[in-house]
């Protein structure tokens, strides 16, 4: 196996004559934890989506493990979009249903439609998701409906979701704004813990400096869809955060 | 990153703005940026649609030759006609096995068709729903196509056209009420559907979940509660048109309602009227009941 799990080459994108992206390049190796920092509106979360094509590339190259994913027609798609597991800022759950129900849905790719439309879950995945869940510590929550539950354990659920599609890289788009501080980094610890268990590569957009600082192991900074920075923490000097942040008004 | 408007023309704005909303003129994001000239051109195109819509009244009434002289008088003749011809209603007429029978079929022909309308509106509103169409130039303009066709035509002339397809009886009526259940229901479910979260849609899409799959685990479980209410609303009103179809031939209440006006039998009919405005009541009654039970119970 290659030593490159995700390759993005100029990736463009768009509307109109509105650009948002600009010919952004960098690749992540199975064991890194790439966070993209940048001022609001610079394109992070456009740049996640990307990738699974929540939102449609204009141009340039993504390959997964060396398959290219901007392409491919809809039904290849959904089969790259099973090894890709995506955790939101918003955690996205859907309330009504109960938290077992929520982690299993990480497993529809991989679930005949007859089967999941009466729910009707293998037996191997629901003992994944169980033990899943026993990982992110909602053991207590696992018959509760995803409403009920706190932001932090609502963000546990979004994790064990994406986990559950077992997948090849995460996607992490602002995991950490609608919580609060002390909350906010058990998340990021737990997101690098499983990711490091598992050996996924992460790509986590962040807008909180010190958070991507603290748990990440590569940063990219963007600024109005240009990458301005790439590289270690350590390397995120004064210069570097001014080229990043320049342009943002204080 | 817009550019702030410099501070004393804000102020300006804002004099103008309360002046306007003394007048009741509902203040929008828009006014506050629009310069003041605008403002007092808006308050003038205002007036002269007020005034429009009054001319058209005016002329509407010169047109139609309508005697407002006799308006008067209206509601005294009303009531000595009903008093004379309709007093009192015939209660025995729809105390009748078969008048009773009626009001059955009408209930089982509101219901058949609320049920067979609503499960033809389901993927009709997830087609015409402009966020979530799984195919969105060839099945989102058909179905909303379907839609405005099954609301476009009157319940009454879809069940004329019906009558004069298929005959008397059930049948028709049932087609008819159904179409109309399309129309008024699918439009409510995609209006449902354009109004839910779509972060829940993103979360299933991301998982690989194709456009059925992530119909039933992103957008039902958001639509369910407000669906459910739709549809009880639906039978109520489709109940109501029920009680009238069989006026054109159709089956139900109407039915008897034509056949003693036919008669001239005036008290007859006042007893039918009676009992229709009664049932219909009492439809509303338990659809709103109900409708207020299920949404606490399921919310």
């Amino acid at each position: 196996m290659s030593n490159i799990a995700l390759e993005v080459r100029d990736l463009c994108a768009g509307y109109g004559d509105r650009q948002i992206l600009k010919n952004v390049s960098f690749t992540v190796s199975p064991d890194d934890f790439f966070a993209i920092i940048g001022p609001s509106g610079a394109g992070k979360s456009t740049l996640i989506r990307c990738v699974n094509r929540l939102v449609e590339p204009t141009g340039g190259s993504v390959r997964l493990n060396g398959e290219e994913i901007l392409d491919i027609g809809q039904r290849a798609l959904r089969l790259a979009r099973r090894n890709i597991g995506m955790i939101f800022q918003e955690f996205n759950l859907i309330e009504r249903l109960s938290v077992l129900d929520n982690v299993l849905a990480g497993r529809l790719g991989h679930t005949g439609t007859t089967r999941s439309l009466f729910r009707m879950f293998r037996r191997e995945d629901i003992a994944q998701a169980l033990t899943l869940l026993d990982r992110v510590g909602l053991t207590d929550h696992v018959h509760k409906r995803a409403d009920r539950l706190s932001g932090g354990q609502r963000q546990r659920v979004g994790i064990a979701r994406a986990l559950m599609q077992n997948p090849r890289l995460l996607l992490v788009d602002e995991p950490t704004s609608a919580l609060d501080p002390k909350i906010a980094r058990e998340v990021m610890g737990l997101i690098r813990e499983v990711a490091r268990e598992r050996r996924i590569p992460v790509l986590c957009n962040i807008h909180d400096v010190k958070l991507a600082l603290d748990f990440c192991s590569h940063i990219i900074g963007l600024q109005d869809g240009v990458k301005k920075f790439e590289g270690r923490p350590a390397d995120l000097n004064e210069k570097a955060m001014h080229d990043i942040y320049a342009l943002e008004v204080l | 990153m817009h550019a702030k408007p410099s501070s004393d023309a804000a102020v300006i704005d804002d004099v103008e703005v309360t002046t306007l909303l003394e007048d009741g003129e509902r203040a929008v994001a828009g006014d506050a940026l629009a310069p003041p000239r605008t403002l007092r051109w808006r308050k003038w195109k205002r007036d002269l649609v007020w005034a429009g819509l009054i001319g058209l009244v005016v002329w509407s009434i010169d047109r139609l030759d309508i005697p407002l002289d006799r308006l008067p008088g209206i509601l005294g003749r009303m009531g000595e006609t009903l008093m004379t011809r309709y007093f009192p209603p015939d209660i025995a007429r729809i105390t009748q096995r078969d008048y009773l029978g009626s009001v059955f079929e009408t209930l089982e022909m509101a219901y058949l068709a609320t049920v067979v309308g609503i499960v033809l509106a389901i993927p009709l509103a997830w087609f015409a729903s402009a966020n979530m169409s799984p195919s969105k130039r060839i099945l989102y303009p058909l179905s909303r196509l379907a839609i405005m066709a099954c609301r476009s035509v009157h319940e009454m002339i879809w069940t004329i056209l019906a009558v004069s397809i298929l005959g008397f009886g059930m049948l028709p009526g049932v087609l008819a009420l159904t179409l109309f259940c399309v129309g008024f229901a699918g439009k409510l479910f995609a209006e449902a559907i354009e109004a839910i979260d779509q972060g829940p849609v993103d979360a299933m899409r991301a998982t690989g979940a194709n456009p059925l799959q992530t119909f039933v685990y992103a957008v039902l479980p958001q639509v369910r509660v407000a669906w459910t209410g739709t549809s009880i609303y639906t039978w109520d009103v489709v109940f109501r048109a029920a009680t009238v179809v069989g006026f054109f031939g159709a089956g139900g209440m109407g039915w008897y309602l034509r056949e003693s006006m036919q008669r001239i039998a005036s008290q007859e009919v006042a007893a039918i009227i009676l009992s229709i405005i009664i049932v219909v009541l009492i439809a509303e009654l338990f659809s709103s009941w109900l409708r207020g039970r299920i949404a606490r119970a399921i919310a």
